[in-house]
């Protein structure tokens, strides 16, 4: 696969450049929509194209071109050197080849089935399930989207680096509105696009995807008839649909080396982790165990390395409450000094990789379902995010949920519509009481996390156990 | 770098592979977004990254036997590529759209106006850059993103429409932080760049830091009157496109304004909103081709006055379209002015909060249309009208219908152009003309 860019990477190469490096990105991707039963829209997107990153007196430069022609690619890396040259002054770090190692792995996502399905089938699923949410008079609007991804990476460097990977992301959404009354609400499958995975075609189990469409259905419709959620301090039994939000915006993020050295703070924000904290601050209770896991199977982000070339690998971030590392590519952990993680990752060949999230999970612990519930006086089991808010030093968050049950006296009672809760980062995860075993375990992921100057959309994965925290602002949507 | 009739004449030559390649009975629509642009991100004053970046896609529409199906490519970059690529993305698109079920509510091109408009600029060297941009903020903690070069958007159907827009331009999207962790923000864009005036802006920020190191004020949950800037409100406008105005979400119960629309409840008759594109900040065009009208009206003195409706929109529910875009998002909002001098909004706000900025603004409750956020960069404690301190950030929340509704005291005379410097793919284009807004009280909760 990468023999031609090897071919291209000669081309590409500017005399004088310490360093050359020509990465092919080609994505190719489909998705399929339907309202109220009836066909919407079928959309097909090939992006391709190239960056040449040159290293010159410690800096980095780039440029990015769809011309694939030799003589586009020799421009291209002419440009990347003349820009690191012009800003060889003005570095922010002396980087070298370190940065950017010499491996060779080829990788692809493994699939039950390979091959693509074809457009009628996806269309004709999407209308089904969209269908089969319409079980009511009061339900106002359906929809469902199914959506596949293939995307292919290649790099290869005047160093010996040669690696090639390719990644089939898949998945499912579906949305529910219903109305009673002046009271109008909506229950997405696992929050909005929150089904995202990599498979092959066995992603579409249509008789599965209908049965869930119908319960997705009949919870709007429960929704719609019940009273808001309660203020005040409570227990909160998050499901994984909402675990997965909580770790990515007040774990993930905030253990960002980028964040951690000030970069991101005139746009995504910075940290209220500090450099020496890692090692040293308890980041949770001892329940606690996050891990970056690029190697779980089926999980969104899985790959074999990032874009700077790094293998990827399983390493724990958090361990027993402690933070012990943070997340961070090769440049980041040249200019901290701080061990990291294979995440410098870019979002296509547009943009240059900069330290990102893939896999961030929790670990599962010791508790089942039944045993969580029955451990909570007074407290609210929330399922799905659709509100989420949090500042730029990833502190103080505000999340909403699409559902909620109340919990009382250890059992599950009524739902509860508009189900909120906010807290501060550190002493939230310090609450965590009770951490849910592997039959409460569950991956998800979203495609579009932002972050960047220039701007970078990220599709991401978390996979988390239920988990339970102590003493939590709850409040409901007129609060 | 490309020069911007490279760009036109790329839309120009596949517009023409796509529109000329139809077959009898097939009609096509597409948009055509292309940049050659330079970026330099700085942290800590010096540069982190360093590149250029030249892209162009297309994304069009087939309809062909009562069938829909839109399809992106991008660009190679050289013209026998670039029409070999359109040539195999129309091949590829009529094979999957035979396919697909029939489209309930196709709407095929019928616009066929025209309109061309380039707007040169003046730019520095990208070779430049390091010391234009870094050098005047020599001392300064300086985090932020330089961004120029051209940016082009086209569309054109096979009704015989055909719109070209392109602009050079420049943004310097800048912060300079003490080691406290406050900071003041910045944009400086344009299309003809002045290394003076970058440096002014610089230099005027270096007083403000002396105000952002006086001790800092904790405030307590509660409702403060506060002044919002431009800044501050532009973080709200994204409420009138996600969740907003959009006819469709309006008519299936997913916008956050549907107490506005049915008349439960209502926003000041203070604010009226207008969708401006006299601004000239943005093409009045759509991916379909369609013109918009100059001027619409959406809020007028606090009722809905009007929705944004697509083709598509109007096709299904038999409505007159306005040519908005087929998400339905808000473009080129211009707030009206109000009568408060902003040079008197602090003895106005007399005492209370002064918000420079909001951080990650996101709806709490659809129904009440109660939105929430973070205050972020330099925000003040104000008394007497004068600044008193810095405060800590606070997480506010809020309903747009007291913020924008019964809450809302006065907006300022004058108005900014907040630019849009978002680069999600490519390089955005567009501005907010904008006042500040006199606030009797902001909720603070955390």
């Amino acid at each position: 696969m990468t023999s031609d860019l090897t071919r291209l990477l000669q081309a590409a190469i500017p005399p004088g450049a310490e360093w050359t490096g020509l990465r092919r990105v080609r994505s190719v991707s489909r998705s399929y929509s339907a309202r109220d039963g009836r066909f919407d829209e079928a959309f097909s997107e090939e992006d391709s194209g190239f960056m040449v990153e040159v290293l010159s007196g410690g800096q980095f430069g780039y440029a990015a071109t769809a011309d694939g022609s030799p003589s586009g690619l020799r421009e291209a890396g002419l440009r990347a050197l003349t820009l690191a040259r012009a800003a060889g002054p003005y570095a922010i770090h002396r980087f070298g080849a370190g940065q950017r190692p010499s491996w060779k792995v080829r990788w692809e996502s493994p699939r039950a089935k390979s091959g693509s399905l074809g457009a009628d089938i996806l269309a004709e699923a999407a209308i089904a399930v969209s269908a089969a949410m319409r079980i009511d008079r009061r339900i106002v609007q359906t929809s469902a989207s199914l959506e596949t991804r293939d995307l292919e990476i290649e790099l290869v460097s005047s160093s010996g680096a040669s690696l090639a990977q390719v990644l089939h992301l898949a998945g499912h959404g579906r949305k529910a509105t219903a109305r009673s009354g002046d009271v109008v609400q909506a229950r997405t499958g696992h929050g909005p696009r929150g089904e995202l995975r990599q498979a092959g075609a066995e992603f579409l189990d249509l008789p599965a995807l209908l049965e869930a469409a119908a319960r997705t259905a009949r919870e709007a419709l429960e929704l719609a008839e019940a009273e808001p959620c309660p203020a005040g301090k409570a227990d909160l039994l998050l499901a994984p649909d909402q675990m997965a939000l909580q770790l990515h915006e007040s774990v993930g993020h905030p253990l960002e080396l980028d964040r951690i050295l000030g970069d991101e703070r005139n746009f995504a924000g910075s940290t209220f982790v500090r450099p020496e904290d890692i090692g040293r601050l308890r980041y949770g209770s001892e329940l606690m165990n996050v891990s970056f896991d690029p190697s779980l199977a089926g999980e969104a982000a899985s790959f074999a390395f990032d874009d700077s070339g790094a293998p990827a690998e399983r390493v724990l971030l958090v361990e027993k409450g402690l933070l012990v590392r943070a997340l961070g590519g090769l440049e980041s952990q040249a200019r901290s000094g701080k061990p990291g993680a294979a995440c410098q990752r870019a979002d296509g060949w547009r943009r240059p990789p900069i330290d990102r999230m893939a896999n961030l999970n929790l670990e599962p612990g010791e508790s089942s379902m039944e045993e969580m519930v029955a451990s909570i006086e007074r407290g609210v089991l929330m399922e799905a995010n659709r509100s989420w808010s949090i500042d730029d030093r990833r502190e103080k968050f505000q999340f909403g949920c699409e559902y909620g049950r109340l919990i009382k006296d250890g059992r599950l009672c009524k739902v509860v519509r508009d189900p909120n809760y906010r807290g501060v980062s550190s002493s939230f995860w310090r609450s965590l009481f009770k951490v849910g075993d592997r039959s409460t375990f569950a991956a998800f992921g979203t495609p579009n996390c932002g972050k960047g100057e220039p701007n970078q959309l990220q599709f991401v994965g978390h996979a988390s156990p239920a988990c339970a925290f102590r003493g939590v602002e709850i409040f409901g949507g007129e609060a | 770098m490309r020069t911007m009739g490279d760009l036109e004449s790329r839309f120009e030559g596949v517009a023409g592979a796509l529109l000329g390649g139809l077959k009898t009975g097939e009609a096509l629509s597409l948009e055509f977004a292309g940049e050659a642009s330079a970026f330099m991100r700085f942290s800590g004053g010096r540069v982190r990254q360093t590149g250029e970046v030249e892209a162009a896609v297309v994304d069009f529409r087939l309809y062909a036997g009562g069938r829909t199906l839109r399809k992106a490519f991008s660009l190679p970059g050289n013209a026998m590529g670039d029409l070999a690529a359109a040539a195999l993305a129309l091949k590829e698109a009529r094979g999957e759209a035979a396919r697909l079920p029939p489209d309930p509510y196709q709407v095929l091109p019928a616009a066929a106006e025209r309109s061309s408009e380039a707007y040169p600029g003046s730019l520095p060297d990208p070779e430049e850059l390091p010391r234009e941009i870094l050098g005047p903020a020599e001392g300064l903690d300086f985090v932020g993103l330089h961004a120029q070069g051209r940016v082009a958007r086209g569309a054109a159907n096979s009704s015989g429409a055909r719109h070209f827009f392109a602009t050079e331009n420049f943004s310097t999207d800048w912060s300079a932080w003490l080691p406290s962790g406050k900071a003041v923000k910045s944009v400086y864009a344009g299309r003809d760049w002045d290394g003076e005036e970058h440096a002014r802006r610089i230099a005027a920020s270096r007083p403000l830091l002396e105000g952002l190191s006086l001790p800092e004020r904790r405030l307590e949950p509660g409702s403060y009157r506060a002044y919002l800037s431009p800044e501050a409100l532009n973080a709200l406008m994204v409420f009138f496109s996600w969740r907003g105005l959009s006819e469709r979400e309006l008519r299936e119960g997913e916008s956050s304004f549907l107490a506005l629309r049915e008349g439960r409840r209502s926003l000041s008759p203070k604010f009226t909103l207008v969708q401006d594109f006299s601004l000239g900040v943005e093409p009045r065009f759509n991916g379909l081709g369609e013109t918009a009208p100059e001027r619409l009206v959406l809020v007028d003195r606090g009722r809905l006055a009007a929705s944004l409706v697509s083709a598509r929109t109007a096709r299904q529910y038999g409505l007159a379209s306005n040519a908005a875009p087929e998400d339905e998002s808000l473009r080129s909002p211009a707030v009206a002015p109000g009568g408060l001098p902003a040079a008197e909004a602090l003895q106005a706000l007399d005492t209370g909060l002064y918000v420079s900025n909001l951080h990650y603004a996101n709806w709490s409750d659809f129904a009440s249309a109660r939105v929430t956020g973070m205050t972020r960069f330099a925000c003040f404690w104000v008394e007497g009208g004068k600044i008193a301190a810095p405060i800590k950030d606070m997480r506010f929340d809020e309903s747009l219908y007291e913020l924008l509704g019964g809450g809302l005291l006065d907006l300022t005379a004058e108005r900014s152009l907040v630019p849009s410097t978002g680069s999600y793919g490519l390089r955005d284009v567009g501005g907010r003309l904008l006042p500040g807004l006199l606030l009797g009280g902001l909720r603070l909760t955390l």
